[in-house]
């Protein structure tokens, strides 16, 4: 098929609008949340958790820090609502009383949308982990939900493997409160 | 009454006495064909739960040095805490000297009765100072070698009451000195004249409040006591305890507990086991100088409740078998609470107390359900960790460790070796080499099992598989979310049969166990710890693993 220079014009438009839609993102998300303990599904060798969020076109990063006793551990995944992002680095917030692990070398393939009007981020990834009888794909599918005025979020994380999910309550605090 | 009568009742009269005499001879037949133990008298304390320094640790520190010397020569002073003391089995033992052993205990009352009785097993009294808790330690050094009592200031009038003088006094001796200088000091002073085939580690709680529970073992013999260091942020005290390990006999004992806040268990059991010393903890196990001065009453002999043969072959069916051990030495936690026989159960034995607590051993046994099963550990001979034990100490251990096994009737053994871990997380895996000389070692076992938290380190060997825990049940996680870990577990783990081993931290409650077990999915059997290693020899559809070399070590070494 030919093209016309109208079509062409017609074309670029749609998908400039699409990828705009995709690309889209809520500021509202950036900065420093603080899990809720006492609301949120328990931890399991974790006891504190932070996200930081950071938002770069339709790049999100999401960087984990979680405390165990004196042990403080960083880990950032960074997710694309235009495409799908593959990482041998992916963090999943583990249950370490479990024995599934990361599996050595795996790559993990993540993809990301923005919903219900960009008030929610929403990821899936397909991570390979390790457990007892070998290597398993786990499919993990987080929602990040914005509460109204910006100041909550609720991520809920349901795992192909576990018939509830994981629901963790956050609320934001500025950076010079964390420290 | 006519002649018939009189006759009716004469043999009635002398029916009941032959009756009478007939029972008395079964009677004293019956004492005789299971005779408990000629009996001893002596006495009993019962402690409260304070601890604290300003308030309750001065007293109790005081009665347990006494409770040191009295029981040097023969067990006279035996001390119950309340039920929710760590060691749950004070109580339940008293109860046992006296039904088993025929103790006749009297109870002493107060501080002032104990010295009325035992302050002649005391030559003198020795002052700590409350303002410096190594000094409590340097205190109970110097009670063991020179007979003393350990008192703070507010007790010198109530001894001195009681006859005894001032052998040392530490007050103001160790103001503005580190932990390490106060121990040099004391090691300069005393340690060559303590024991160096045992040590005591007296660490555990610091600052506020300090539980000594164990240190009428120390007393009794002889050992030297000091809370150091294995943290090497502390390089100085790390230096001594190497500099007093060094001089130390082969295969000797470290008692007590690492102390809080300074180092971890990891960092202390790391270095201890460097040297190929046993663990046998804690820093408050009560009335070792009491216990360890009975033996097993006469005609006890250990007989596990084996629920398969040893040469049985098994042959695992298409299902998810669970398995659940709790490890931290039955002394403490799940033994005393309620539900315990409800479920299988795998019961890790402190298997030196069959030198240092056979009564307790004894009782642990008699009051084992159906459903209670023992196994060895922990690594061996003590609480060890083999990933760093020399290889000229380990087989030597092991002898020793299968010889008491043997004596307990024991098939498993338990291994644990955290020192890669960060706490109860992270890798607890074993080296192939580990793995490698644990087969050689044991060549009669049904099997092992390792871990502490998770675990990846498996292997199958002739009948014998060596299964890590895939989940440990920490006693503050939701029942609910327990039940979704193991569910998650048996949906990622898809073949059957699927082994399930579940480690059981002390303080879980069985009944709550139970009702997650309802809730699990699938084709799901819940056997003893026998029964899941020999199925678990029959189809191995877990992975062969050691510990990877390039996986993240908490820590790495001193």
């Amino acid at each position: 098929m030919k093209l016309t220079a109208f079509k062409r014009i017609f074309l670029g438009g749609i998908a400039a609008l699409f990828l705009t839609a995709l690309a889209s993102a809520n500021p509202e998300l950036a900065g420093r949340w603080r899990l809720d303990t006492a609301r949120s599904s328990a931890l399991d060798g974790w006891h504190t958790m932070d996200l930081v969020f950071d938002l770069d076109g339709s790049q999100i990063s999401i960087k984990h820090e979680m405390r165990w006793r004196r042990t403080n551990y960083r880990a950032t995944n960074i997710v694309d609502t235009a495409k799908s992002v593959a990482s041998d680095k992916f963090f999943r917030v583990e249950q370490r009383h479990m024995a599934v692990y990361p599996t050595k070398g795996g790559v993990s393939h993540t993809t990301a949308e923005w919903i219900d009007a960009d008030r929610t981020l929403r990821t899936e990834t397909n991570t390979p982990v390790e457990v007892s009888q070998g290597d398993v794909n786990m499919r993990i599918t987080s929602e990040y939900r914005i509460g109204e005025g910006g100041e909550t979020l609720v991520l809920i994380e349901l795992h192909s493997s576990r018939a509830r999910p994981l629901v963790y309550f956050f609320n934001k605090i500025n950076e010079e409160d964390a420290k | 009454m006519n002649l018939m009568k009189r006759l009716i009742t004469l043999f009635s009269i002398l029916a009941l006495c032959a009756a009478s005499l007939a029972r008395a001879g079964e009677d004293q037949k019956s004492d005789a064909c299971c005779a408990i133990e000629e009996g001893r008298d002596a006495w009993v304390m019962n402690f409260d739960g304070d601890w604290k320094v300003a308030s309750g640790l001065a007293e109790k520190a005081m009665l347990i040095s006494l409770q040191g010397l009295t029981n040097r020569d023969a067990p006279r002073l035996y001390i119950v805490h309340p039920p929710d003391f760590q060691w749950e089995i004070t109580g339940p033992l008293f109860e046992f000297y006296q039904r088993k052993h025929n103790v006749d205990f009297t109870d002493v009352a107060t501080a002032d009765d104990a010295l009325t009785l035992f302050s002649k097993y005391a030559k003198g009294y020795v002052v700590w100072d409350k303002t410096v808790g190594a000094s409590l330690n340097v205190a109970f050094t110097i009670a063991g070698l020179k007979d003393a009592v350990v008192v703070s200031e507010e007790l010198i009038p109530l001894v001195e009451k009681h006859g005894l003088k001032q052998i040392d006094d530490l007050r103001g001796d160790f103001v503005d000195m580190s932990d390490a200088a106060i121990y040099q000091d004391s090691y300069d002073k005393y340690w060559e004249q303590c024991s160096h085939e045992k040590i005591m580690l007296l660490g555990g709680h610091r600052g506020r409040e300090m539980q000594p529970g164990v240190a009428d073992w120390g007393i009794k013999n002889k050992m030297f006591f000091h809370d150091l260091s294995a943290n090497p942020k502390h390089p100085e005290e790390l230096a001594l305890t190497k500099r007093i390990y060094q001089q130390m006999a082969p295969g000797s004992f470290v008692f007590g507990w690492h102390p809080y806040g300074k180092d971890t268990e990891e960092q202390a059991t790391t270095l201890l086991s460097s040297f190929g010393f046993k663990m046998e903890g804690l820093h408050n196990l009560p009335n070792l100088s009491f216990n360890s001065q009975f033996t097993f009453t006469k005609g006890f002999k250990f007989t596990n409740n084996h629920r398969v043969a040893r040469d049985a072959k098994l042959v695992a069916e298409e299902k998810v078998y669970i398995s659940f051990v709790q490890s931290d030495s039955i002394g403490i936690g799940v033994w005393t609470k309620p539900g315990r026989g409800k479920l299988p159960f795998g019961w890790q034995v402190t298997m030196n107390w069959s030198s240092f607590s056979p009564a307790a051993l004894e009782y642990f046994h008699e009051s084992a359900t159906p459903n209670d099963y023992f196994i060895g550990g922990l690594s061996g001979p003590g609480y060890m960790y083999p990933n760093h034990i020399p290889e000229d100490r380990f087989f030597l251990l092991m002898d020793e460790a299968k010889g008491m096994m043997d004596l307990l009737d024991e098939r498993i053994m338990e291994i644990m070796d955290n020192s890669a871990a960060d706490g109860n997380v992270g890798n607890t895996d074993l080296t192939k080499e580990t793995v490698d000389r644990y087969y050689k070692a044991f060549p009669d076992v049904l099997g092992f099992i390792n871990g502490y938290g998770p675990a990846r380190t498996r292997d199958l060997r002739d009948t014998r598989p060596m299964i890590s825990y895939d989940y440990y049940i920490d006693p503050k996680r939701p029942r609910d979310a327990v039940t979704d870990d193991l569910n998650e577990l048996i949906t990622l783990n898809s073949k059957r049969p699927y082994f399930l081993l579940v480690h059981v931290r002390e303080s879980n409650d069985v009944n709550s166990l139970v009702q997650v077990t309802k809730e699990l999915t699938g084709p799901i059997e819940i056997v003893p710890v026998d029964v899941f290693l020999k199925l678990a020899a029959s189809k191995k559809t877990y992975t062969t693993r050691y510990q990877d070399p390039d996986e993240p070590k908490h820590f790495e070494g001193f």
